[in-house]
């Protein structure tokens, strides 16, 4: 069959060029934002042995709010109308995923600030550059366990939320799935983690987070094969969506080349965790463990912007039919 | 209450593409962009082809997705006709409807950023005429009345033939109709 048509719009035809690396980098900083909430709050929440009640990892309680203000500058340099942002904050509007989200962030980044205030050490405190932080983080203090709990429960939201921007196209069959809000709340965890190994500094912190990330690699892993077999049993459409990650041509190359390096990169990070947990590691660790555990972790980070960066290209190829 | 759709008899179609020039004109649709196109199938082997033409705009559909990932408001239905509008003053161009819509409808207005599009010319229903395009067709191809009129031609003509929507297991309940005669329905 030939087929001329005349009117067409380049911003949809021959497909959709809507979202570029901005929005990408803006899911992944929002994703990470999100599982260094969760990790931080967990390591704080945890009942460690042998130890006195107080903060674990300030430093993931800290970054967070900061990760997500830069990602807000991805998503705001990606606006077409910069002066109307107000708008968002104007109204609510109950499906649309992106005003949850305007919302959401502009909740978190707050209330994620004084989570972190709260967790700084009396002892680290005159660090801080302002006094009104030092009065502050003394009084938040006691508050830490309960400001701990909230932004768990805002990180899943924040980490969900960057999933299902996407999975709620109905036009964009690689993206309306509902696996794809678990993987991407799944992937943000194990970047969140994968950072904390990397900026911890207690020898603890850094095990226990390779350990949860050991579980996080996992699942990611399976929910990525998951997704891409729900995908490829779905209707034609679906299937058709998954097909430049697994076609070897000139045209999708990156695509077949972004789920080579993400099946190459977890597997390998999942492997050199649990190499790293099979050896009995003293109280300081040496610079070459901690040169593994970095590796690893950045790797996950890689795998975690690959993925991002894959999807937001890949499910613009694809259309509803 | 006017539930305006519109009516494509395909048979009816010339190829003239005097809808989209209307359009433009009328809306002040920049150059190279479109809300309306026309789309020119020929399938079967020489001698033996067959063309099928179909104009293509915004749905209006009776459940936008468009609308629904609006994060601002600017997209709406009009509760009054449900045509699908945009409030200009209050999209932030996040290109979320451009997304989300399965029609391909909207693009990004070139010089004022809004994700702009069909409308089927509300300024001149309001003033009791017809959309431009539908005005224009040559062949009456494109036909525009309110379906909640049992007597009106749109109510007419569907009850009176087979008729399509585009994409219509997308579940969005558009509101163009296709007549067909010559092809076999998508």
């Amino acid at each position: 069959m030939e087929q001329v048509i005349t009117g067409l719009n380049s911003i949809t035809h021959p497909h959709l060029e809507v979202w570029d690396w901005t929005v990408a980098v803006y899911l992944f900083l929002g994703g990470l934002a999100a599982g260094l909430l969760v990790m931080s709050a967990v390591a704080n929440l945890r009942n460690w042995p042998d130890d006195e009640e107080g903060p674990h990892c300030i430093k993931g309680a800290l970054y967070a709010p900061l990760i997500l203000a830069i990602g807000m500058i991805f998503i705001f340099l990606d606006l077409e109308r910069k002066t109307n942002m107000y708008w968002f904050f104007l109204s609510f509007q109950t499906f649309s995923p992106m005003s949850w989200g305007a919302w959401g962030i502009t909740i978190t980044i707050p209330l994620s600030f004084l989570y972190g205030l709260s967790t700084v050490p009396a002892g680290k405190r005159n660090r801080m550059p302002f006094a009104f932080l030092k009065r502050w983080s003394v009084r938040l203090e006691p508050h830490m366990r309960k400001l701990a709990m909230i932004n768990f429960g805002l990180g899943i939201f924040v980490g969900i939320y960057t999933g299902i921007l996407l999975s709620a196209m109905l036009a964009r069959p690689l993206w309306n799935s509902s696996i794809l809000p678990v993987l991407f709340l799944n992937s943000a965890i194990s970047t969140g983690a994968a950072f904390l190994i990397i900026v911890a500094h207690k020898s603890a912190v850094k095990l226990f987070y390779t350990k949860v990330d050991i579980w996080l690699i996992f699942s990611e892993i399976m929910i990525i094969m998951l997704f891409f077999y729900s995908q490829y049993t779905s209707t034609a459409a679906a299937k058709a969506s998954a097909m430049p990650f697994f076609t070897l041509s000139h045209e999708y190359f990156f695509y077949f080349l972004s789920i080579m390096i993400v099946a190459i990169l977890l597997p390998l990070a999942l492997v050199l965790k649990l190499i790293e947990m099979q050896e009995d590691h003293a109280e300081t660790l040496s610079s070459a463990t901690i040169f593994r555990m970095n590796l690893s972790a950045i790797m996950v980070l890689i795998g975690g912007l690959i993925i991002r960066f894959a999807f937001i290209y890949a499910g613009q190829l694809s259309t509803f039919s | 209450m006017p539930k305006y759709v519109m009516v494509i008899d395909q048979a009816r179609c010339v190829g003239c593409m005097a809808c989209i020039v209307s359009c433009k004109n009328e809306n002040d649709v920049p150059p190279d962009h479109f809300r309306t196109r026309v789309i020119e199938n020929v399938s079967g082997k020489f001698p033996k082809l067959r063309m099928e033409l179909r104009s293509e705009l915004c749905n209006h559909c009776d459940h936008p997705p468009c609308v629904y990932n609006c994060p601002t408001g600017a997209s709406y239905k009009n509760k009054e006709n449900g045509m699908v509008l945009l409030k200009k003053n209050r999209c932030v161009g996040c290109k979320a409807c451009i997304a989300a819509c399965p029609y391909d409808a909207r693009y990004i207005h070139p010089e004022h950023g809004y994700a702009d599009k069909c409308t089927f010319c509300s300024h001149r229903v309001e003033k009791g005429l017809e959309p431009a395009c539908v005005k224009t067709c040559i062949g009456t191809s494109r036909i525009f009345g309110d379906i909640e009129n049992p007597d009106s031609e749109v109510s007419l003509l569907l009850r009176d033939n087979y008729s399509y929507a585009l994409k219509s297991s997308a579940g969005t309940d558009p509101r163009v109709f296709y007549i067909n005669r010559i092809t076999k329905p998508e």
